[in-house]
C-alpha cells in the first residue's frame, strides 16, 4: 500500500516549484559556458602550450567531427530517442568509401557512397524505432554491433588507406585564414541545422514529438515519419563525418568508431543542453558541448593524463549533467 | 435499529488549493453493503483513503463498533480490521497466488520466506471464496475474475471486519460479476461491513442495502436502497444548478451528413456504434463515466484501434470512406485530458496554437512564416479572449481556462468541418465554461458539425441539438434536443421512462 502523509505531499509540492523555478532560470543555460571558462583558465595556468594558434586550430578540427556527429544525435535526442550506432556507422561508411577509392573509384562517388551508407543504415534504425516501435537503445546498440562487425569482417581489422590524395586537398584545404575546411563544414552544417530546428516545419514537429508525442499526434503531426527522419539525419551525419575523418586520418578502419566516441557524442549533447528526455536543446548547444568535450580531452592529453583516466573524467561529466537535467526536468 | 458498525463523522480534508472533503459523514452497518457513489472528483477516493490511513483528515472522527479510533497509517487501518480491494489489481504476474497475497509481509523463518506457512494460510481463504485454482498457480495464468478473487483473498488475510471494494466489476464479465456478488453476499452473512464504490447504479441496487452519495466533496444524500430511485441518485450525483436555460436554438431540419459512422466495434470496449453527424449540429454523446463515450471519439480519429466498422466523411463533394488515421484531416479534436494529450506545456502560446496548422503556415521551403504565425495567433488570442502577457509565454503558466482556449484556438486556425470535444470545460471556472460553450455554439452556427462529450448534464442541455445515450460501450438510445434533464438522467442510468415519470 502506498504510504504518504500530508507533509510529504507538501514537500513534494515545494520541490516541484523549486524545480520549476530552476527550469525557468536562464542562468542554468550558462553553466556549460562558465565551466568552459573555468577549464580554459585552469589550462592557461597549467598547460603552457594550450593557447598556441596551432593547438587551438587542432582543437577546432577535432571538435568539428565530433560536432557533426553531435548535431545528428541532437535530432534524435530531441525526439526522445538515442542513437548509439553513429560512430559504428561512421566507420563502416568510411571503410566502404575508402575501398571504392582503393579500387580506383572517383572521389565524388566515394563521398556519395559514404553519405548513402550512413543515411541508409540510419533509415534501418529509424524504421525499427518509428514503424516497428522498437526501443531506440536496443535497436541502435544492435546496429552498432552489426556495423562494427561488418567493418572488421570486410577489412580483416586492417585499415584501408585513402589512396587518392585529391580527397585530402578537397577536405583539408586551409587556404582561407589558414583554417582547415572541416571547421567551415561544421559551421555551415550547424547553421543549416539551426535553421531546420528553428524555422523548418520538421523542427517544430520534432519538438512537439519530443515534448508530448500524444498531443502532437492528436494535432496531426506525422510523429512516425518525424522519428524516422531523425535517425536518417543522424546516419547521414555519420556519413558526412566519415568523409572528413577519412581524409584527415588518411585511412579508414573499424577503430574509427570506437565506443568511447559514443560517450563523447552523448557528452557533447548533454553538456550542450540537449535533454536525454527529449524536447529540449538544439544543435548550437551540442556543437558548443563538442568543443568543450574536445578541450577537456585535448588538455588532459597535454597534461599527460592517461586515456583511461580521461574516460573516467568524461564519464563523471556526463553523469553530473544528466543528474542536473533530471533535476530540472519538467 | 442497531448502532452503525462504522461511522465517519464530519470528515474534512483540505488539499493545497482544493477542499476535497467538507464535513462528510457516513454510517455503515455490520452485515450490510454500503454503496459510496459519486462522479470523478467527488471525493470517494479521498474519503476511503482517510479510512485506509493513506491520508489524514484535517477534522472529523472515525468510530468502529461505537469506539473512536485513530487511523494514522495503513497499519493502523489493518489493525482496526479495515481492508481494501483495489480497482486495478496491482499484482506481480510471474509470482504465485500465495506470494501475491503475502507480498506486503511474507511469513519468515530465520529470515527466509516460509513457503509452507504461506500456502497453508492461503488455502482456506481460497476455499472460502470458492476458488478452484491452487495457491501455487502463477497469477499470469488466471482470468481477470480469478485475479479479482486473489485480490479479495489478499484482503481477507487479515480477517477484516470492514472491506472496501473500489470499482470491483469494471473489468469483469457478467459471470465473474455474479460470482463476485455471491462472495460479497457470503461476507455480509458473516457479518462483515462492506463499502462498495461504484458508478454502475444497477449493481448498487443488486448488492447494497444503503448508499451515500458525494458530489464536489460534500455529502449530498444517503439512505436505504429500498427507498431510493436510480433517477434520484443520478440527480444527486450530477446536481441541479438551477433552471434549465436553453441557449441553443433548436433547428427543425438537420443539415447534410458530414460524418457517418457505421457499426464500429472494438472487443470489450465498443459495440456496433453507428450514428450520423450533420452540418451545423451539436450532437451530444451522453452517458456515465466508463460508458464508452471517450472511446468512441478516440476510435474515430484513429487514436485507439478498431476491430471493425466504417467511417465516412464529407470531403466537400460527397461522403467517402476514410481510414481513422485519415479522419484527422477533417476533425479537430479536443481531448479529455488537455495536459496529457493536448498541450505542449513548456512551449509558447504561439507555438501551441500553430501546431495543427503548420503546413498552412509554411512557405515553399517548408519554413514556418513567423509573421503569419504571429498574426494568426494574435487574431485568435483576441477572438477567444485569451489572457496572456505575450505570445511567447509558455502555456504551462496559463490558467486552465486559457489553456483550453489555446487548444480551441489551435483548431480554429485550421477550421476543420468537424470538431470532437471531449469534456471541453472540465475543471474550468464558471466564466471560462460559459465562454467555451459560446464558442461551441458559434462554431455550430457557422456550419461546423460538433460532437460533444460531457459529464455535466447542464452543459449537454445548453449545447446539444440531439443526444446519443451510451451505456457499456453501446448506443442505447437517441433523444431529441428537447429532452429534459430527467429523461437524460434516466436514459444514462438505464432506467425506462415509465419509472422516470413517477419521480
Amino acid at each position: 500500500m502506498v504510504t504518504q502523509s500530508a507533509s510529504d505531499e507538501y514537500k513534494a509540492v515545494q520541490l516541484l516549484s523549486l524545480r520549476r523555478r530552476l527550469a525557468d532560470d536562464r542562468i542554468l543555460r550558462l553553466i556549460p559556458i562558465i565551466l568552459l571558462i573555468a577549464v580554459l583558465a585552469v589550462l592557461a595556468a597549467s598547460v603552457p602550450n594550450f593557447f598556441t594558434s596551432r593547438n587551438i586550430i587542432n582543437v577546432l578540427v577535432q571538435a568539428s567531427t565530433l560536432g557533426l556527429m553531435a548535431i545528428g544525435m541532437t535530432f534524435v535526442m530531441i525526439s526522445g530517442g538515442i542513437d548509439l550506432s553513429i560512430p559504428a556507422i561512421m566507420a563502416l561508411s568510411a571503410i566502404l568509401g575508402a575501398m571504392h577509392l582503393r579500387d580506383g573509384g572517383s572521389i565524388a562517388v566515394s563521398c556519395l557512397i559514404m553519405l548513402a551508407v550512413g543515411g541508409l543504415l540510419g533509415a534501418v534504425n529509424g524504421f525499427a524505432v518509428a514503424y516497428l516501435k522498437m526501443i531506440p537503445f536496443v535497436v541502435t546498440l544492435a546496429m552498432m554491433t552489426v556495423a562494427t562487425g561488418t567493418s572488421i569482417w570486410i577489412t580483416n581489422s586492417i585499415s584501408v588507406p585513402v589512396t587518392n590524395e585529391a580527397l585530402f586537398d578537397l577536405v583539408l584545404d586551409r587556404s582561407f585564414l589558414n583554417i582547415p575546411r572541416p571547421v567551415f563544414i561544421t559551421a555551415l552544417v550547424t547553421i543549416l541545422a539551426v535553421v531546420i530546428i528553428r524555422k523548418h516545419i520538421f523542427g517544430r514537429w520534432l519538438y512537439a514529438v519530443g515534448v508530448n508525442a500524444k498531443a502532437a499526434r492528436v494535432s496531426g503531426v506525422p510523429t512516425t515519419r518525424v522519428i524516422f527522419g531523425t535517425y536518417v539525419i543522424s546516419g547521414f551525419m555519420a556519413g558526412l563525418t566519415a568523409i572528413v575523418l577519412a581524409a584527415r586520418l588518411g585511412s579508414a578502419s573499424a577503430n574509427m568508431g570506437s565506443d568511447s566516441i559514443v560517450l563523447d557524442i552523448v557528452s557533447s549533447c548533454v553538456v550542450g543542453g540537449v535533454s536525454i528526455y527529449g524536447g529540449v536543446g538544439g544543435p548550437l548547444g551540442a556543437v558548443f558541448g563538442a568543443i568543450l568535450i574536445t578541450v577537456i580531452s585535448n588538455s588532459m592529453n597535454m597534461m599527460q593524463v592517461s586515456f583511461f583516466t580521461s574516460l573516467i573524467v568524461k564519464g563523471i561529466v556526463i553523469i553530473a549533467f544528466v543528474a542536473f537535467d533530471s533535476f530540472r526536468r519538467r | 435499529m442497531a448502532e452503525p458498525y462504522l461511522q465517519m463523522i464530519g470528515i474534512t480534508k483540505q488539499f493545497p488549493g482544493v477542499r476535497a472533503l467538507s464535513n462528510v459523514s457516513l454510517a455503515a452497518y455490520a452485515g450490510e453493503a454500503h454503496a459510496l457513489i459519486g462522479a470523478n472528483g467527488a471525493g470517494k477516493s479521498t474519503l476511503m483513503n482517510i479510512l485506509g490511513g493513506v491520508i489524514r483528515a484535517d477534522a472529523g472522527e472515525i468510530r468502529i463498533g461505537g469506539k473512536p479510533v485513530a487511523i494514522h497509517s495503513p497499519l493502523d487501518a489493518t489493525a482496526n480490521g479495515i481492508a481494501f480491494v483495489h480497482q486495478e489489481m496491482a499484482m506481480l504476474p510471474t509470482m504465485t497466488v500465495a506470494e501475491n497475497m503475502h507480498i506486503a509481509s511474507f511469513p519468515t523463518r530465520l529470515g527466509w520466506v516460509d513457503r509452507n506457512t504461506m500456502v497453508e494460510r492461503t488455502r482456506p481463504i481460497l476455499r472460502r471464496l470458492g476458488c478452484q485454482f491452487s495457491p501455487d498457480t502463477q497469477v499470469q495464468h488466471l482470468s481477470t475474475g480469478d485475479r479479482q478473487m486473489v485480490e479479495i483473498a489478499r484482503a481477507l488475510l487479515s480477517h477484516p471486519s470492514i472491506i472496501i471494494f473500489d470499482e470491483p466489476t469494471s473489468s469483469l464479465t457478467s459471470r465473474e460479476k455474479a460470482r463476485l456478488f455471491d462472495v460479497i453476499r457470503g461476507l455480509k452473512a458473516e457479518g462483515v461491513t462492506i463499502i462498495y464504490i461504484t458508478h454502475f447504479l444497477d449493481e448498487v441496487f443488486q448488492i447494497c442495502e444503503r448508499a451515500t452519495v458525494l458530489r464536489g466533496g460534500e455529502m449530498v444524500g444517503s439512505g436505504v436502497m429500498q427507498e431510493l430511485k436510480p433517477e434520484q441518485i443520478v440527480h444527486m450525483m450530477i446536481g441541479d444548478l438551477g433552471v434549465e436555460v436553453h441557449q441553443k436554438a433548436l433547428k427543425a431540419n438537420l443539415g447534410e451528413p458530414v460524418l457517418r459512422v457505421t457499426r464500429l466495434n472494438r472487443e470489450g470496449v465498443l459495440k456496433d456504434i453507428s450514428f450520423i453527424l450533420h452540418r451545423g449540429e451539436v450532437l451530444g454523446l451522453w452517458g456515465l463515466l466508463g460508458s464508452g463515450r471517450t472511446e468512441v471519439a478516440r476510435a474515430i480519429i484513429g487514436l485507439d484501434p478498431i476491430d471493425s466498422g466504417q467511417i465516412e466523411i464529407h470531403d466537400g463533394k460527397t461522403l467517402r470512406v476514410v481510414r481513422p488515421s485519415e479522419a484527422q484531416r477533417w476533425i479537430g479534436m479536443l481531448t479529455e485530458d488537455r495536459r496529457d494529450e493536448g498541450l505542449l506545456l513548456p512551449m509558447s502560446v504561439k507555438q501551441n496554437m500553430s501546431l495543427a496548422n503548420l503546413r498552412g503556415l509554411a512557405s515553399r521551403w517548408m519554413l514556418i512564416r513567423d509573421d503569419e504565425e504571429t498574426r494568426q495567433a494574435s487574431r485568435l488570442v483576441k477572438r477567444l479572449n485569451i489572457i496572456i502577457s505575450n505570445l511567447r509565454q509558455p502555456v504551462r503558466t496559463l490558467s486552465g481556462g486559457n489553456q483550453q482556449k489555446v487548444v480551441v484556438g489551435r483548431w480554429l486556425q485550421v477550421s476543420p468541418p468537424i470538431f470532437i470535444m471531449d469534456e471541453p470545460t472540465r475543471g474550468l471556472d464558471v466564466g471560462a465554461k460559459a465562454e467555451i460553450r459560446n464558442i461551441i455554439l458559434e462554431l455550430a452556427e457557422a456550419g461546423n458539425a460538433i460532437l460533444v462529450i460531457s459529464s455535466e448534464i447542464d452543459e449537454m442541455i445548453a449545447l446539444c441539438q440531439r443526444y446519443l445515450v451510451m451505456n457499456r460501450g453501446q448506443i442505447v438510445k437517441e433523444l431529441p434536443g428537447s429532452a429534459t434533464r430527467n429523461e437524460l438522467m434516466a436514459a444514462a442510468a438505464g432506467v425506462e421512462m415509465a419509472d422516470a415519470a413517477s419521480i
